[in-house]
Parts: C-alpha cells; sequence; structure tokens
C-alpha cells in the first residue's frame, strides 16, 4: 500500500501538536510496510527528501508571495501541492491506495486529484472553523466552512479524535454517521485503527 | 483515422454570461475551431437559465458552480471558483475517451484551474493574456493588486506559449512578466461582421428614436465604466463637441465610475444630452452600433479594443485614442480617426471631423469594412491558432511528459 498525506504542518514547521502527530504516524506506517509520502509546505526548505526513518516528504512554497489574506494563501498553495501530489502518481505509475489530508488546507488539491485519477480521500479533522472562530458567520469562516463541507462530501471516510467533534459535523454538515470513524487520541492505538481503515478503504477502491 | 484535437478551453465568462471581452473572444474562437475540425470544450462559470451542459455549434460548454463558496472579496471568489472549476473540468476531463490535448486558459482569472489541470493530466498548457494587472491599474499598488500580478506571472511561467491579440501587448506582457520572445505568439482578435450584415433594413428611424432627438446625431461609447477605459475623457469632451455640432452621448455598459461620471454630467448642466443605458440587450446593441453616427473608444489602457472592431464591422465610423491595440487596429484618416490619448481637446477634434463632413464618414466607413473583411475574420485566427496547437504538442510528444 502507498499513501499520501497533505498536512500544512510537518516539522520542522510546528504551528500546533499536528507537526509531531503526522511525524510519529508517518513513521508507524512505513514501519508497517505502507509507503508513506507527506507533503507539506515550507518557505525554503523545498523539494523531495527521503527521511532517514523511510517517509518521503516533499515540501512546497507558494509562488505567489504576496497575499490579502490566509485564504488566499492556502488556495493558491494548493496548486503546488496538487502538482508533487500528481508528480508521485505517475512516478508511481497509478499505485497510490489513498489521500490522508489533515483538516481544511489542503482539501482543494485532494479532490481535484480524486475526480482526476480516483484515488480515495481520508479526512482526518482535528478542528473544524465553527471551533476556531467561535462560530463567526463572515463570508470569509463561511468560504473556509464550505472547503470543510467540501472535504466532508467528497471523503471517503472521515476520521476524528473524539465524539464531540464527531457530533459537531453531523450536526453542522449533516454528515451521515457511519461515514465518521472515531481514532482514539492515544497515539499508538490510534496508528493502528488508522491503518486498519486505510486498508479497508484501499480494498474497497480496488474492488470498485 | 487520426482524432481529432481536443481542447479544453477555461474561461470565468462565455455567452450569455458577458462581463467584457473575454467572453465573445472565446465563443467565436471555438465556434471557429470547431468549423475547422478542432474538438472544444469549454469550462466556463454558471449563468441564471443556462444550461450545465449543452453543445453549441458543436462545441461542447460546461457551466460550473461558480458561486457557492461565499467569499470575503473579488479576488477571493475567484480562487474559490478556480476550485470548483478545476474539480468538475479534472472530472470532464477524466471521463473523455480521446483524452484533452491541450488546456487553454483565458486570463489569471481562471489561472490556478488551468496550472492544477496541466499537472494533474500532464498536458500542454496554453494562455491567451487578454490584459494585465499592471496595465489595469497603471502599474501594481495594493496588496490585492501585487497578489493578482504574481498570479499572472505564474500563469504565463507555467504556460507553454502566451497568446497575445495585439503587437501592443506581446511587448506589453514581455516586459510585465520578463517572459522569453519566442514564448510569444500574437494572434488578433476577429469580429463577427455578419450579425451586422442581418440586420433588416428600415429600422433605423425606430431605433435613433429610442435613443435620440431627430435632428441628433448618435455619438456612441461601449464599454465598462472604469478608468483605463477612458469613458471620463468622452464626457469631459461633450461640451467642447456641443459647441458645433448637435448631438447625443450614448453610453453602454456599467461600472464603478458611472455615479462619479453621472455628477459631471450634472455639473455641467447636460443631463439632456448624455443617456446612461446601462447594459443593452444584445439585439438592440447591435443596431445602434450599426446606426451611430460615430463610435468612440477613448481608453488610456487598450489591450486590443474589440469595441473598436465591432463598430467597424457594424459600420459606424470610429474615433480611438492612439494606444495600446487601437493603434493596430485603426489607421488615421483611413480606416477611423485617432486622437491624443487622456486629452479631451483631441477627442472633440476627431468626433467633430466625423460629424461635420458626411462624405467623410463614408470613406471611413467603407475602409473600416474592407480591413475587418481582409484581415480581422474569425477563420483566420482559429487556423492560427491551431497551428499553435499543432507546434506546442509536437513539441511535447518529444518531452518525456508525453
Amino acid at each position: 500500500m502507498q499513501v499520501l498525506i497533505f498536512s500544512w504542518e510537518y516539522p520542522p514547521r510546528k504551528i500546533g501538536q499536528l507537526a509531531e502527530y503526522i511525524d510519529s504516524l508517518s513513521k508507524d506506517l512505513v514501519e508497517n510496510k505502507i509507503k508513506t509520502y507527506v507533503i507539506t509546505c515550507h518557505d525554503f526548505l523545498t523539494g523531495i527528501t527521503e527521511q532517514p526513518s523511510g517517509v518521503t516528504t516533499v515540501r512546497v512554497t507558494n509562488p505567489v508571495r504576496n497575499h490579502i489574506s490566509f485564504l488566499t494563501w492556502i488556495l493558491t498553495l494548493n496548486q503546488e501541492v496538487g502538482r508533487v501530489a500528481a508528480n508521485i502518481i505517475y512516478q508511481q505509475k497509478n499505485q497510490i491506495s489513498l489521500i490522508n489530508v489533515y483538516d481544511w488546507h489542503f482539501i482543494p488539491a485532494a479532490v481535484t486529484l480524486k475526480r482526476a485519477f480516483k484515488i480515495p480521500i481520508v479526512y482526518s479533522v482535528e478542528s473544524l472553523e465553527d471551533h476556531r472562530s467561535q462560530k463567526a458567520n463572515t463570508p470569509y469562516n463561511m468560504a473556509i466552512k464550505s472547503i470543510e463541507w467540501l472535504g466532508f462530501y467528497e471523503a471517503n471516510k472521515i476520521t476524528v479524535k473524539s465524539k464531540s467533534i464527531k457530533n459537531d459535523i453531523t450536526d453542522i454538515y449533516k454528515v451521515p454517521e457511519e461515514k465518521i470513524k472515531i481514532v482514539e487520541s492515544d497515539w499508538h492505538s490510534n496508528f493502528k485503527k488508522i491503518r486498519n481503515i486505510f486498508t479497508t478503504i484501499s480494498e474497497g477502491a480496488k474492488k470498485e | 483515422m487520426k482524432k481529432s484535437l481536443n481542447v479544453m478551453m477555461l474561461s470565468w465568462e462565455y455567452p450569455p454570461r458577458v462581463i467584457g471581452g473575454i467572453s465573445p473572444h472565446v465563443f467565436f474562437l471555438s465556434k471557429s475551431l470547431a468549423e475547422i475540425g478542432v474538438k472544444v470544450h469549454v469550462v466556463t462559470c454558471e449563468f441564471p437559465g443556462a444550461p450545465a451542459h449543452e453543445v453549441i455549434d458543436g462545441v461542447e460548454v460546461y457551466r460550473i458552480d461558480a458561486y457557492k463558496n461565499p467569499s470575503p472579496d473579488f479576488a477571493s471568489w475567484i480562487y474559490l471558483m478556480n476550485m470548483n472549476m478545476q474539480k468538475e473540468a479534472a472530472t470532464i476531463a477524466a471521463k473523455i475517451e480521446n483524452k484533452i490535448d491541450v488546456f487553454h486558459a483565458h486570463d489569471w482569472l481562471v489561472a490556478t484551474a488551468g496550472i492544477g489541470l496541466k499537472h494533474v493530466f500532464r498536458k500542454p498548457l496554453l494562455v491567451t493574456i487578454h490584459s494585465t494587472e499592471m496595465g489595469r491599474r497603471d502599474g501594481v499598488h495594493t496588496q490585492t493588486e501585487k497578489m493578482i500580478h504574481e498570479t499572472e506571472a505564474w500563469l504565463t511561467y507555467e504556460a507553454w506559449k502566451v497568446i497575445c491579440c495585439s503587437n501592443y501587448m506581446v511587448a506589453h506582457a514581455r516586459w510585465v512578466f520578463g517572459l522569453p520572445e519566442d514564448k510569444l505568439v500574437m494572434v488578433p482578435n476577429g469580429v463577427n461582421s455578419r450579425v451586422y450584415q442581418s440586420i433588416k433594413k428600415g429600422e433605423e428611424k425606430k431605433i435613433r428614436a429610442k435613443f435620440a432627438l431627430p435632428e441628433e446625431k448618435i455619438v456612441l461609447y461601449v464599454g465598462r465604466l472604469v478608468y483605463e477605459k477612458g469613458i471620463h475623457i468622452l464626457v469631459n469632451a461633450a461640451p467642447r463637441i456641443l459647441e458645433k455640432v448637435n448631438a447625443k452621448f450614448i453610453i453602454v455598459g456599467s461600472g464603478y465610475m458611472k455615479e462619479q461620471l453621472w455628477e459631471i454630467v450634472k455639473s455641467m448642466n447636460l443631463e439632456h444630452k448624455v443617456l446612461f443605458a446601462g447594459f443593452l440587450e444584445d439585439e438592440i446593441l447591435l443596431k445602434l452600433q450599426k446606426y451611430a453616427d460615430v463610435s468612440i473608444v477613448p481608453s488610456l489602457f487598450e489591450p486590443f479594443g474589440i469595441v473598436a472592431l465591432e463598430a467597424m464591422a457594424a459600420g459606424s465610423p470610429t474615433v480611438v485614442s492612439d494606444t495600446g491595440g487601437l493603434s493596430e487596429i485603426v489607421d488615421h484618416d483611413l480606416t477611423g480617426v485617432k486622437v491624443y490619448p487622456n486629452d479631451p481637446e483631441s477627442l472633440a477634434w476627431g468626433v467633430i471631423k466625423i460629424l461635420s463632413d458626411e462624405k467623410y464618414g463614408a470613406y471611413i466607413r467603407k475602409n473600416a469594412y474592407k480591413k475587418i473583411k481582409d484581415k480581422y475574420d474569425w477563420k483566420k485566427k482559429a487556423l492560427k491558432t491551431k497551428k499553435i496547437y499543432n507546434s506546442v504538442l509536437s513539441e511535447y510528444s518529444k518531452s518525456f511528459w508525453a
């Protein structure tokens, strides 16, 4: 099995806990014979790197340097994420089993790749725009929520770390409950569950 | 049998959605390409009442959801619309049996979708640069303008070839984006003169009566009411013109300068001489273009100037400012009158020259129409564009993407 992980945080770029989580998860996947590519962003450490752990990382930067918001920065950055992901997909002769995307940031790239190559998406939710913005409803927040919605709609599976986030997703976005899986926040059991989900999704996609 | 060329055209406007010149450009280019055997798939934004998929004159037209994401501002809307456009275009392209050979984007408005599709399908991307942020704003000043400018530069960087509609734009794009000369190609716009030919005779009085008094000459402006179009120059020239000839100024189109222009008109007490007509139905507009005594294109920045071509095709003598693409379309004293840009005095002189001498007007009309027939036929533009596609594809066939 080969997976692409899209995350806007990855060491050395740490904003919250996600960076270290992705680092550990990707190492765990490789140890369990899952070929793992982490696609992330960094302003100058760009390019493809084979980590000693066996994880392949690709860091991209935004060719547009001036922005009016975090939103425009993310939306344009997605093209670079899509570009390097497509390169890997072609190099691996379309053997990528799934794309695991963290939060809303790289949903746009994931969705286009899904449509073009029929690669399933596992959308892992750390938090929702409603949590981060205290339910603000400005057009800016609504734009981000509409990207979250797109992710929930297109994802083959959604993973969350608590029952309360699951409830919020079903309440706010009307996502069917069976589409959402709770994965424990304890990393060891979490990784195991993630691997099981990957196997199910990857085998399901092969049957189609 | 050799499979036909499959082109996916990306444009944020396509009839019936018409905002500026890109819409008619993409419409006629696609239709004319279809006539010479190129399979064209247009992906564009939705429009109320227009179907999500239809075939028009052999062209496959797909209209995508463009307004489903709330957006804080225009530029963010563009990027969000591109997200949807890219996703839908990828779905369509993945289903096309013969595969898309070339993606062809029009302006930065579809930049990110075009760049994304190029890499996902590994096919060449071509771009037509109709206009630049640098030109529209006379430099890039705000954060938004810088962002748009960089997006345009990125698009030209990713494109295999950059097509411009005039020699002026070729030079402009080369300077603005620092492009190598061999990346640029010039294909002038075309114009459809048939639509004006098919207007029935004998309606002139009726149409004129809708807009002007019988004794008034019609001075026509068609275009957005924005700074770069120089409409304020025409408004400022109005009193000078009215000193010599009795005329009615008809201003078709809309834009952010509308209120400001109306204030100027009021301050000159010329409310009865200047008519802001807003957007007009195509049917009325075509007739107005045909019957106008003079058509004005007073632009300060004009990459091409399709409205001047339309006036020439319609048979209305034109007065244009001697700038950008207009300088190439109009030959002074032969196919139109050129005046100094940003100079109401000069513009007034040009308008008076045509309105006060009917023989001169008729002479200009005749020459202009001949030039349109010889140089600006859409079929010729389609043949040239097809040639560009084929030459790009022959270079591409030697690349590791092929």
